[in-house]
């Protein structure tokens, strides 16, 4: 595997899982807005904090309306990670590592390149939007299906894998940052039905709603939220599934030692937490989602520096 | 409503369907039987499917206008161009034939020269050729073979010979496009390979790979072989993905490669570096080794032509092949037949008019309107002139060029090239058109494309077949008779009866275009 190749399945793999998870935050947006009082002050600003664009939504728009905002993250060519623009990148990223990948997965790309291209700027409101950001995760699933369906489990597939579970786990701490940051300042007791509901929005955003459920078997609370979406091992977005999914790739791959030992210490810092207390204290969560945001960003590193730049 | 074939008109020139208005060739009897068939509706519904199955395919290629390089989907023309088996064998024949003298020949060059020093060729157009690389001579490249693949492209006049016009022997491409075609039709059209009997294509890719993996420096083992691309701005880049993924090799970019203190060549994976034993090199020669040739170049591999001549890796085509590639020794390709095979050329040349030789010169100066003039070394269509369709001062300037630098012109008669029926908005219409088959040269063996790329040129009346100027493509079907249900055993006499004709009156006009060159 060259190194070039292994680079760009990894950043086709994280591109993908952001077109889709940005589809899914805007659709549950949608729905959490018609839910909740119009004094709320929660409202589509949180998005664009979530993506961490703050800087460049600001140098385009005026203010987060539901339009602009909707606009920036769907189909803005100008943000780098629009759905629009993160599915050109994968299509132009696959382009060149075509031939080790099946070639049905460059028919799926492209099929939902074109659509999201041709329909993105006549779906931008509420009716069209939601048939269009379910085509969009629809496509992405695709996507993945040819791929754990055709493709061998070589090399390329475990960067494949790694990009998309990093990436998994960027999105996921990132939501909790800041949905839980929103959440923090209300009153236990006060607001408890719009409470449950943002933390049902949490899991929605994550599609776990169900499983979480499935699990918890208890009303939705925020620790056991926060404890499902952080350590639960068996779902698929949390983040130390994600971190275990990428551990398990490294005996396919040379020379991790590094890898594994970045893989190590955040999934520490995740498994040590104490979560009742962290949501009690403010700052504390805050605090957390920074450290394993800078632990993913280690594991990148490590990645890059092992098999990822030029080893004469 | 459907088409009316009995208003298909070729105008007096050769049209691969027709004989005759509405008289079809016998290979394209069933095809037309089944168009007949076919609502004009159906036909249009086909069309689009084509159209859609190539963008969700993603088949494009790259053209570089207005500042931009600009994705285009492929263009196809879904009615298939038809050749008779009998007449393809014959023509593989020449294939063969022209690329075993021609291999001979570049050999011959970076070795003892024999075919200069014979007078055969003349000492100038080597002296001039600006793809002689004094870098190759003396190299022995394995089995000799310098050209491993060969794209040369055939054109039909209107007396229905087959010329062939010009030989690809840098890095010919739109290989690619012959299987995608192929797919193409096979997904929009399957009812009709129930009909007929179509030679298959797909063989390719791994011949291709054998050709390849044949010139491993270290036999034995499974060699590690790579396709070298400029990357995903290179017109053809589609292509090189392609063909990497057929034949299941690393597409390799010149970053990914380097060539260490022992001579070899590497590629860094993740695994650290491992050693490359065959390059199909998609760069052409002055790119590939900034060390070597063009040092600004940031495209190939430092190195590469050290490690080559070592011995230490193969390389397709060999540096250096493109010396056979021109315009002006083309002329002298049914010579080289004659003295390398001691045969007479199967395929014949287009009568060629060398502006380097006086009488040539001021002939083709005095005829500027009724010829086509070429530069020897450029590809693509660009660089050269029309004479029937050129202005009176196109024609001037290219006089001018002509006396400045005669070694790098040559003219051609301008031919009146064959039609196929084509779709167009305003029905169907005859549209001229030529055929790339490519040739796999391996020494041993030599493997030619069942039919090849044919491109047709989409604007009424254009000469010009080129993707980059407006050209389409269709699919090539050589067809077997003698395969077919029994209903046309009729016609299968017939086509028997008609071949040695056929056969005679085109090598009888290869003699005389051989002895024209010599004057």
């Amino acid at each position: 595997m060259l190194s070039r190749v292994a680079e760009n399945l990894y950043w086709f793999g994280r591109y993908v899982q952001r077109a889709e998870n940005t589809a899914r935050l805007l659709n549950v947006n949608a729905n959490l807005m018609l839910d909740l009082p119009r004094r709320m002050t929660l409202g589509w600003g949180t998005l664009i904090d979530i993506v961490g664009s703050t800087e460049r939504f600001k140098s385009l728009y005026d203010h987060a309306s539901e339009e602009n905002v909707v606009r920036y993250l769907m189909t803005d060519e100008r943000n780098p990670a629009s759905i629009r623009s993160s599915l050109h990148t994968a299509r132009e990223i696959l382009r060149t590592v075509r031939d080790t990948m099946p070639r049905e997965t460059w028919e799926r790309v492209n099929d939902i390149y074109f659509y999201v291209l041709e329909r993105g700027d006549h779906s931008l409101a509420r009716a069209p939007r939601q048939a269009f950001l379910q085509q969009a995760v629809s496509g992405t699933l695709l996507i993945y299906g040819v791929l754990t369906s055709n493709m061998s489990r070589d090399v390329g597939f475990q960067f494949l894998r790694i990009g998309t579970n990093i990436e998994q786990a960027d999105m996921t701490t990132r939501i909790l940052d800041v949905r839980t940051y929103s959440l923090l300042g209300i009153q236990p007791g006060d607001l408890s039905p719009f409470e449950s509901i943002q933390w049902m929005s949490v899991l929605r955003s994550l599609t776990a709603y169900q499983m979480y459920r499935r699990h918890a078997r208890v009303r939705v609370n925020g620790p056991g939220v926060l404890r499902f979406l952080l350590q639960n091992r068996d779902f698929p977005r949390s983040v130390m599934f994600c971190l275990s999914t990428i551990a398990s790739t490294l005996p396919a791959l040379p020379g991790n030692r590094k890898i594994e030992r970045a893989i190590e210490r955040t999934r520490a810092l995740i498994r040590d937490a104490n979560l009742d207390v962290l949501l009690a204290t403010e700052g504390q969560l805050p605090q957390l989602m920074d450290e394993i945001q800078i632990g993913l960003g280690e594991l990148h590193g490590a990645l890059a520096q092992t098999y990822f730049s030029s080893n004469t | 409503m459907a088409f009316d074939w009995s208003q298909y008109r070729c105008n007096g020139l050769h049209d691969e369907m027709f004989v005759a208005p509405d008289v079809p060739r016998p290979s394209a009897r069933a095809l037309l039987a089944y168009l007949r068939s076919m609502s004009g509706k159906e036909l249009a519904d086909r069309r689009l499917a084509a159209d859609l199955a190539i963008k969700v395919m993603g088949i494009t290629f790259t053209v570089y206008s207005e500042g931009k390089n600009v994705d285009r989907a492929w263009p196809f023309d879904l009615l298939p161009r038809v050749i008779s088996k009998t007449e393809w064998e014959r023509t593989e024949r020449g294939l063969k034939q022209r690329a075993n003298a021609l291999n001979q020949f570049i050999q011959d060059l970076y070795g003892d020269q024999k075919i200069i020093k014979d007078k055969i060729v003349p000492a100038e157009v080597l002296a001039d050729s600006v793809n002689f690389r004094p870098q190759c001579v003396g190299v022995k490249p394995k089995a000799g073979i310098w050209a491993h693949i060969c794209g040369s492209d055939l054109v039909r006049d209107a007396d229905g010979t087959l010329y062939v016009l010009e030989d690809n022997l840098r890095v010919p491409s739109g290989v690619s496009y012959m299987l995608e075609n192929r797919a193409v039709t096979k997904r929009v059209w399957p009812e009709i390979f129930e009909t007929t009997t179509i030679l298959p294509v797909d063989d390719y890719p791994a011949q291709l790979y054998d050709t390849l993996a044949a010139l491993s420096p270290r036999p034995g083992e499974s060699p590690n072989v790579v396709l070298l691309t400029p990357g995903i701005y290179n017109s053809a880049y589609f292509e090189h993905a392609y063909l990497a993924q057929q034949m299941g090799v690393e597409l390799v970019e010149g970053t990914d490669l380097f060539v260490d203190n022992d001579d070899c060549v590497y590629m860094r994976t993740i695994y650290g570096p491992k050693r490359v034993d065959v390059i199909y090199r998609r760069i052409d020669d002055l790119f590939i080794d900034p060390e070597a040739f063009r040092a600004d170049s940031i495209l190939g591999c430092k190195g590469l032509m050290r490690a080559w001549i070592r011995g230490n890796v193969g390389l397709a085509n060999a540096p250096g092949a493109g010396v056979a590639d021109d315009k002006v020794i083309y002329a002298f390709v049914p010579q080289m037949i004659k003295y390398y095979l001691g045969e007479d050329a199967i395929l014949p040349n287009v009568p060629s008019y060398l502006c380097m030789i006086e009488k040539q010169r001021d002939y083709v100066l005095a005829n500027l309107d009724k010829l086509v003039v070429k530069p020897a070394n450029e590809s693509g269509g660009y660089g050269m002139m029309i004479g029937p369709r050129a202005s009176a001062e196109e024609r001037a300037k290219f006089a001018e060029l002509i006396k400045q630098n005669p070694r790098n012109y040559m003219a051609q008669p301008t031919l009146n090239l064959s039609t196929g029926p084509t779709i167009t908005d305003d029905g169907i219409e005859p549209r001229h058109l030529d055929l790339r088959p490519f040739i796999l040269s391996r020494g041993e063996s030599t493997y030619v494309t069942t039919g090849g790329l044919t491109r047709v040129a989409l604007v009424k009346g254009s000469l010009v077949v080129n993707s980059s100027q407006g050209g389409g493509s269709k699919d090539t079907w050589v067809v077997d008779l003698d395969e077919d249900d029994p209903a046309p055993v009729v016609i299968k006499t017939k086509a028997q009866t008609l071949a040695p004709g056929q056969t005679q009156t085109q090598s009888k006009a290869a003699a005389p275009q051989g002895a024209k060159a010599d004057v």
